[in-house]
């Protein structure tokens, strides 16, 4: 063998390992990744034996959860309860109490008691869709299907198309960052400086926006990130005052042809900023992006429980996302979803760690599957649906 | 030389008052003076005009005069000091009070308002109600540290309980800065009422009360509200909001030092009631609202008036420290109402709703609760006592006095004279007439108190036209009016002579008209005397913003965005020219109501315009956007139906950016300063 | 040359000072004395109705030094009776009525007290009485009146001082008498009602022109004595009250200017035979007064502190001292301008609520829905109210009317009240019907003024008249 021989040997070899390496890589991706294949282990059966609330292991699987915690003991609270209505839009967490916005006003949940206004107390409009609160201030802000309400020591002042500067009387999302209190409205989104006063409005005249219709927004570090409805995202940079956006590449089509290009489509719902993320939903899946790269999630390849997806609220690393068929809570790698029975008032939590999926029957669990408002705090997750509120407890 | 100057101006005045006797001329003269008064019967005065309606000049300056005007004042808490806040002098005087002598004088912001001291006495935080900013004086050197930046128009001022924090009202942005003290810099704002003023802290410091002067209500046809804002101090957030009902111009409030009252002077005015006599209480009653502190407490309202007499304009409340005896401050009548606290605690206890809902209408309780009413010198405001409670000092506002009341005797026992010039000229004159009561019948109400501090008290008169219920009224500012006649909304009144001679008494004070002297003075005051404060929140250096440009673009238009040219009269600009932002004439926008005359408007001024709501000839319009929204659909008040929301926005952002031409000449002295102090 | 120029300045200032003394000899009643009307009530009878007791024949002026009583100087010798008169604000003169000879009407005369030159300022046909300077060189006084709108009664009129545009100002079927001039300028009057019944007499006040009259002071058990009421320098008024006997003397008693109605205080001490009172200074007043029904009236110092009277200051045992006045300069009144516009026929009157006549009251049981505005033998018609109680007339001025509320079944509900009238262009407010006169209204729009007024009488439909626009 001659010294050219030597040469095609070893050229081959390097080739052919790296045919080998790279069939192994397209074959089994989750291996790369070092995570143990599915044994189908179940816990079901363990629990029916046990007394326990939870099965006998289910401690471990919630740790292996790992940073997305895990509710469960979930109370529902209807009419019944003293909710104006059960058909519930959105929830958040002042401190010891709770907002609810509901179709027939808002309730107050405090003390364990319920206390509801409505336009003859003030507000502006009775569907109230959503309720954030000025951290510093203590105001809460009420956007309503017919303008925008502060609630402050006890007494409604409203904002309107007509006695203000606002973009539109639909309000459909209320963001406070800083002295600054932002809207989303079928008019476009706007923001109203608590200091002077003023106005901004960005709808398609002066936003990179496809029509004036969004649909939510959040903030953080400097930035807005406003849900434009067939716009993707609009980021909006306070200190500069300039706009970029975030589209679809793959335009309007509903199937995402290059995963992870880009926010997987132009019908987003909601943003939510947190921990240096940026979680986009839309009708078709959720988008994360962490400044550089952009992630999609769909329920077919991920823990989500449905690509329909109304609203989501981010807290840490965590995310909570409201679909139409569950709740679900993920960081980005493992996933915690919430499913009712259809015929019981229990369901499960189905906690999805890659291909690995476990579930903890939860008796009773959430009161619907259609979840359009979530909000958590320390050891509790509200979540506003279709039948109610519901309250889960954090499972230690 | 000198004897021929005075020769020569001798022989001249002989000539004139030779001329003006000499048929011809005195006819011209007799002439003359009609025409610039409007009136017939006004006597030919060349001083009235010639030399007390001169602006800012040789001569204005030779005919005026600049007092202290001191607005508030504070004790030391060794009894030793009076810090004495001088509004129209931008100063602090330090008062030694057993010499009664100023012993210092501190330059302070632009129209200081209010004033704290921190415990031990080392440190005075003075507000600058037209500079946006609040002086910390140094009492150790006399001499300001810093300048604190606050909202708009800071008023009432007070320390948190731990007093790492200030509490700085925002009398024009109807707001409260929350200054943190370690690093001088706003925390936070909250919101307040409409146009509040007062600040007190409740004796226990947990929570602070702030009063509000303008209603919450709709312009007309509603119940008077005005909010008294309560603040916990702890949270440092707003944990409740009181409607006062059927009140306003609440400027201040205190507390027994029980904590089981709070007191705070009200006006109660009858604006929704036809203005067609003032017997009876029909125009104008003041009183206090009493708070019950105690959980489920009750509001009442108790008047101070008497059937046969009123006492206008309450403004400052002071408790002594025994909590006896409260005294009210009527800055519009010249006295103070001595309270028996232990008797408003007697009718509160043994009165049901229905009755103290009658007291609040009965001109007799005050009967059961006034001890004493004590004359003081022209317009008191801030009132202050010892602390060994036996001295009561007020601020003698337009006298340049400090009023000191024993509150043994009940009587005026001495004034500390401020140094202010003792001569009252002219303009002073007028401005202590528009201040008091005295030209109305029975003391009722003055000209400021539907004009406080020459501006407008933001709510809608039924004045009571041919038949009742017709005309309604929106109240006009009186800042800086000088130049933009006629006056009233109709136009009818072409000067200020006639706006406040004979008609004036007839229909409004209904009382012995003005002598000619007064109403000169009168005259004199309003036309030179009433400024515009600096638009600092919308257009403090004069240089726009992005949007107030775009906004300007749109005032100035011929052309509408489709490119059809706008008739000339259609045009913002036509009606509204710089530098008054009125051409003086009368026009028609389309707002005649049903229960309005057919008549023309008189085009109004725009200046501050941000800062006279409601809108429209009877306030309908509560913002300047529903004069479009709600109230310019027809078109006839400018085009604006092809704006878009975002255009519309800038139009409003141009209108509230609009200041006072005197502001405009960048050596504006109330300007520079307010910057200096920034 | 020298002498000649001593002589000459000696002989002016000799004719300054034999001037001054001659012009200071010529003023016939210097400041400071006082001027009181005296008369013999032992031979005086009234007989009711066109005489209720102020005019009394053979009374006259006399003016006195309180230092030396003895040296009385009558001012009106040369008239058959003069009485009651007032002091102009400069001092200088005097207004009084009288009778110039037997058998005269009463007529209202002028007197200077520098040189007692009197002229007559009224040529009525009527008796004249009980004058007051007006500013503005007006006068006010009382009238006999005979006519279908009042009946028979004294009506208040205003003139000119030189007796020109003498106008009537009240329209009621009341007396009208001693009526003063308040420092605020309102008219103080001692008013008695005379349909359908006579009442107590009440201290009436109103504006020089008529308008916004209104009780001022009233006392159920009392009735107030035809005698000036005074107003005090330190904001009270003086008067006197008489239990409708047949003394002609009552009790001194005293009210705040600010509070008539709750301050009342009796200065009586149980003795109704005072006549005229003065306030001289706070405490001290001057007070025409008999010890027993034999005596004379006199005058006497009076404490009003200690409610007794003092040293005898005058008296004149052929007369009684009916009152008595001082003769010094006084501040003006102020001078009140008028809403009244003789052009305009009609006045307007809202009421903000008929049922409402006291916070205490409840509007329970049967509330009323409708007034009726009756007139001294007529209705002027039944008129519905809004639903919050209120109503707006335009009613024909200078007709007195009264006003009473009734229900659905047509029973009364309150009233009628007392009587009331508007002045040409008048407006006036009332807040309920009955109610306590010490309320204000509430500040609301009330349902009647967002309509046009009810014309009264209602069998009017239209009024043409010009119309006034006030602001």
């Amino acid at each position: 063998m001659n010294s050219k021989t030597y040469k095609y040997i070893i050229a081959f070899s390097i080739l052919a390992l790296l045919i080998v390496t790279g069939l192994l890589l397209i074959r089994n991706p989750a291996e790369t990744e070092n995570i143990p294949v599915n044994k189908n282990q179940s816990v079901i059966e363990d629990y029916r034996n046990s007394g326990d609330r939870y099965p006998g292991n289910s401690s471990q699987v919630i740790k292996e959860a790992g940073m997305v915690p895990v509710y469960g003991n979930w109370r529902t609270f209807t009419t019944k309860d003293g909710l104006p209505s059960d058909k519930a839009y959105t929830v958040r967490i002042d401190g010891d109490r709770v907002l609810v916005g509901t179709h027939d006003g808002m309730a107050v949940y405090e003390n364990e008691k319920w206390k509801t206004y409505t336009t003859k107390d003030g507000l502006a409009h009775n569907g109230v869709v959503s309720v954030d609160v000025d951290e510093l201030t203590g105001d809460v802000w009420i956007a309503t299907l017919g303008g925008l309400n502060r609630w402050s020591g006890g007494k409604f002042e409203t904002f309107n198309q007509l006695n203000s500067g606002m973009p539109n009387d639909l309000v459909y999302n209320v963001f406070c960052y800083g002295a600054h209190i932002w809207v989303a409205t079928g008019g476009g989104a706007g923001h109203y400086d608590t200091r002077t006063r003023q106005w901004e409005i960005f709808t398609e005249m002066n936003a990179p926006m496809h029509e004036p219709w969004t649909y939510a927004l959040s903030a953080g570090d400097g930035k807005v990130w406003i849900a434009a409805w067939g716009g993707g995202v609009i980021e909006y940079n306070t200190e500069t005052s300039q706009f970029r956006d975030y589209v679809d590449p793959d335009g309007f089509m509903e199937i995402d042809l290059q995963p992870d290009d880009g926010v997987i489509h132009d019908i987003t719902t909601a943003t939510a900023y947190s921990d240096s993320i940026l979680w986009v939903s839309t009708y078709f899946g959720m988008s994360r992006y962490d400044g550089k790269n952009w992630k999609g999630y769909f329920d077919h390849d991920s823990g989500l429980a449905s690509n329909f997806i109304n609203f989501i609220r981010a807290e840490g690393k965590v995310v909570f996302v409201c679909c139409d068929n569950g709740l679900s809570s993920t960081d980005g790698t493992t996933w915690v979803t919430y499913k009712k029975d259809d015929d019981s008032e229990n369901g499960k939590a189905i906690i999805t760690y890659g291909t690995e999926k476990k579930e903890i029957p939860l008796s009773p669990s959430i009161s619907h599957n259609f979840i359009i408002g979530v909000d958590a705090c320390g050891d509790f997750l509200w979540a506003a649906t279709s039948k109610g509120v519901c309250r889960g407890e954090l499972i230690k | 030389m000198k004897r021929y100057l005075k020769l020569s101006i001798t022989a001249v005045l002989i000539l004139a008052v030779v001329a003006l006797i000499y048929p011809p001329y005195s006819r011209w003269a007799r002439d003359h003076v009609n025409k610039i008064t409007a009136t017939t019967d006004h006597p030919v005065r060349c001083g009235s005009c010639h030399l007390y309606l001169q602006k800012p000049g040789f001569i204005s300056k030779l005919v005026n005069a600049e007092y202290h005007s001191p607005f508030n004042l504070a004790v030391s808490e060794d009894g030793r000091s009076l810090y004495v806040v001088a509004e129209e002098s931008n100063k602090l005087l330090v008062v030694d009070r057993e010499s009664r002598k100023i012993t210092h004088e501190i330059g302070v912001g632009v129209r200081p308002h209010s004033i704290v001291i921190d415990r031990g006495g080392k440190t005075a935080y003075v507000s600058n109600q037209w500079s946006d900013n609040v002086s910390v004086v140094d009492l150790a050197s006399f001499h300001v540290k810093e300048a604190l930046k606050t909202g708009n128009g800071p008023a009432g001022i007070g320390l948190s309980k731990d007093e790492q924090s200030l509490f700085v009202v925002n009398s024009f942005s109807s707001d409260i800065s929350v200054i943190d003290l370690k690093t001088s810099s706003e925390r936070k704002r909250l919101t307040a009422g409409n146009n509040p003023t007062g600040l007190q802290s409740s004796p226990d410091r947990s929570m602070v009360y702030i009063t509000s002067r303008r209603t919450l209500s709709k312009p007309f046809d509603d119940t008077i509200r005005c909010e008294l804002t309560i603040l916990s101090d702890g949270k440092q957030r707003i944990s409740a909001r009181k409607d006062i009902i059927s009140a306003y111009m609440m400027e201040n409030i205190a507390f027994t030092p029980s904590g089981d009252l709070a007191l705070m002077p009200v006006v109660r005015p009858k604006n929704n009631v036809p203005t067609i006599q003032i017997e009876r209480g029909w125009m104008m009653t003041g009183g206090i609202a009493v708070i019950e502190m105690k959980p489920e407490g009750r509001i009442a309202q108790l008047l101070l008036d008497e059937p046969n007499a009123y006492y206008a304009d309450p403004f400052d409340i002071s408790v002594t420290p025994d909590g006896k005896t409260a005294f009210v401050s009527h800055a519009g009548s010249d006295c103070i109402s001595v309270v028996d606290i232990d008797a408003v605690r007697e009718i509160m206890a043994g009165s049901t709703d229905e009755l103290l809902e009658q007291y609040a209408h009965h001109l007799g309780i005050s009967s059961r609760f006034v001890i004493k009413r004590i004359p003081t010198g022209a317009n008191p405001k801030g009132l202050a006592i010892s602390p060994d409670g036996k001295e009561l000092y007020v601020a003698e506002h337009l006298d340049d006095r400090i009023g000191i009341v024993s509150t043994e005797t009940l009587e005026m026992k001495e004034r500390i004279d401020l140094g202010g010039p003792r001569r009252t000229t002219v303009n002073r004159r007028g401005r202590q007439l528009l201040n008091n009561a005295g030209g109305t019948f029975q003391n009722q109400y003055s000209c400021f108190t539907c004009h406080p501090d020459g501006h407008e008290d933001g709510l809608v008169y039924n004045m009571a036209s041919k038949d009742m219920g017709r005309n309604m009224t929106n109240t006009q500012s009186l800042r800086n009016i000088g130049d933009t006649p006629p006056y009233k909304w109709n136009g009818k009144n072409q000067t200020v002579y006639k706006q406040d001679g004979m008609r004036f008494s007839t229909v409004l004070t209904r009382n012995e008209p003005f002598s000619y002297r007064d109403l000169d003075a009168l005259t004199a005051y309003i036309m030179t005397g009433i400024p515009n404060p600096p638009n600092l929140l919308y257009n403090p250096a004069g240089e726009l913003t992005d949007a107030q440009k775009r906004g300007k673009m749109i005032f100035e238009r011929t052309h509408d965005f489709a490119g059809f040219e706008i008739p000339v009269s259609n045009r913002c600009v036509t009606c509204h020219p710089a530098p008054f932002f009125t051409n003086l004439q009368m026009v028609g926008v389309g707002t005649l109501a049903a229960s309005d005359d057919s008549i023309l408007f008189d085009t109004p001024h725009l200046n501050n315009i941000f800062a006279s709501p409601p809108y429209l000839h009877d306030g309908r319009a509560a913002t300047l956007e529903e004069i479009w929204t709600i109230y310019g659909k027809t078109e006839e008040h400018g085009a604006v139906n092809d704006l878009t929301k975002i255009q519309l926005n800038e139009l409003i952002e141009y209108l509230k950016s609009l200041r006072d031409p005197d502001y405009e000449d960048g050596s504006n002295k109330t300007l520079k300063a307010a910057f200096g102090n920034k | 040359m020298r002498i000649s120029r001593i002589s000459i300045t000696y002989l002016f200032i000799v004719f300054i000072i034999c001037l001054s003394f001659t012009v200071v000899g010529c003023t016939k009643v210097r400041s400071g004395m006082l001027i009181a009307t005296e008369a013999s009530l032992s031979s005086f009878t009234q007989d009711g109705v066109t005489d209720p007791g102020r005019y009394i024949t053979g009374t006259r002026i006399i003016a006195f030094d309180p230092g030396k009583p003895a040296k009385v100087r009558v001012l009106t010798g040369d008239f058959y009776s003069a009485a009651y008169p007032e002091i102009s604000y400069d001092g200088k003169q005097i207004i009084f009525s009288a009778q110039k000879k037997q058998g005269d009407t009463w007529q209202i005369w002028e007197m200077s007290l520098k040189n007692l030159r009197c002229r007559q300022l009224t040529f009525l046909r009527e008796n004249c009485t009980d004058p007051a300077y007006l500013p503005g060189g007006k006068m006010v006084f009382s009238k006999l009146t005979v006519n279908d709108t009042v009946g028979t009664a004294h009506c208040l009129y205003t003139g000119n001082i030189d007796g020109s545009d003498v106008r009537q100002i009240t329209f009621s079927p009341c007396d009208n008498f001693a009526t003063q001039v308040l420092k605020d300028g309102r008219l103080l009057t001692v008013s008695r009602q005379l349909l359908p019944q006579k009442n107590n007499a009440m201290l009436a006040v109103m504006r020089p022109d008529g308008t916004k009259s209104d009780m001022f002071y009233m006392n159920k058990g009392k009735s107030i004595m035809a005698s000036d009421p005074r107003e005090s320098v330190d904001g009270r008024i003086i008067f006197l009250e008489t239990t409708g006997n047949n003394s002609p003397g009552g009790f001194p008693a005293s009210v705040t200017y600010n509070r008539p109605l709750h301050s009342r205080i009796d200065l009586s001490a149980g003795e109704e035979e005072f006549k005229s009172v003065l306030p001289v200074t706070s405490d001290r007043y001057l007070v025409s007064y008999r010890k027993s029904g034999s005596d004379r009236f006199a005058l006497y110092e009076f404490n009003a502190e200690t409610k007794t009277t003092g040293r005898l200051v005058f008296s004149d045992p052929e007369y009684d001292i009916l009152d008595v006045t001082v003769a010094e300069p006084y501040e003006r009144p102020k001078k009140l301008p008028s809403e009244v516009d003789l052009q305009v026929k009609t006045g307007l009157l809202l009421c903000q609520d008929i049922n409402f006549t006291g916070y205490t009251e409840t509007r329970e049981g049967n509330a009323a829905g409708r007034i009726e505005v009756m007139g001294v033998d007529t209705t002027y018609g039944v008129v519905d109210v809004e639903s919050d109680g209120s109503f707006q007339l335009k009613v024909l001025s200078d007709k007195p009317f009264r006003i009473r509320t009734i229900d659905g079944s047509g029973k009364t509900i309150n009233g009628p009240g007392s009587w009331l009238w508007l002045r040409p262009n008048e407006r006036r407010g009332c807040i309920g019907c009955h109610e306590d006169p010490e309320l204000v209204p509430v500040n609301r729009v009330s349902l009647a003024v967002k309509k046009p007024p009810v014309i009264i009488p209602v069998h009017i439909t239209t009024i043409k008249e010009k119309t006034v626009e006030l602001e």
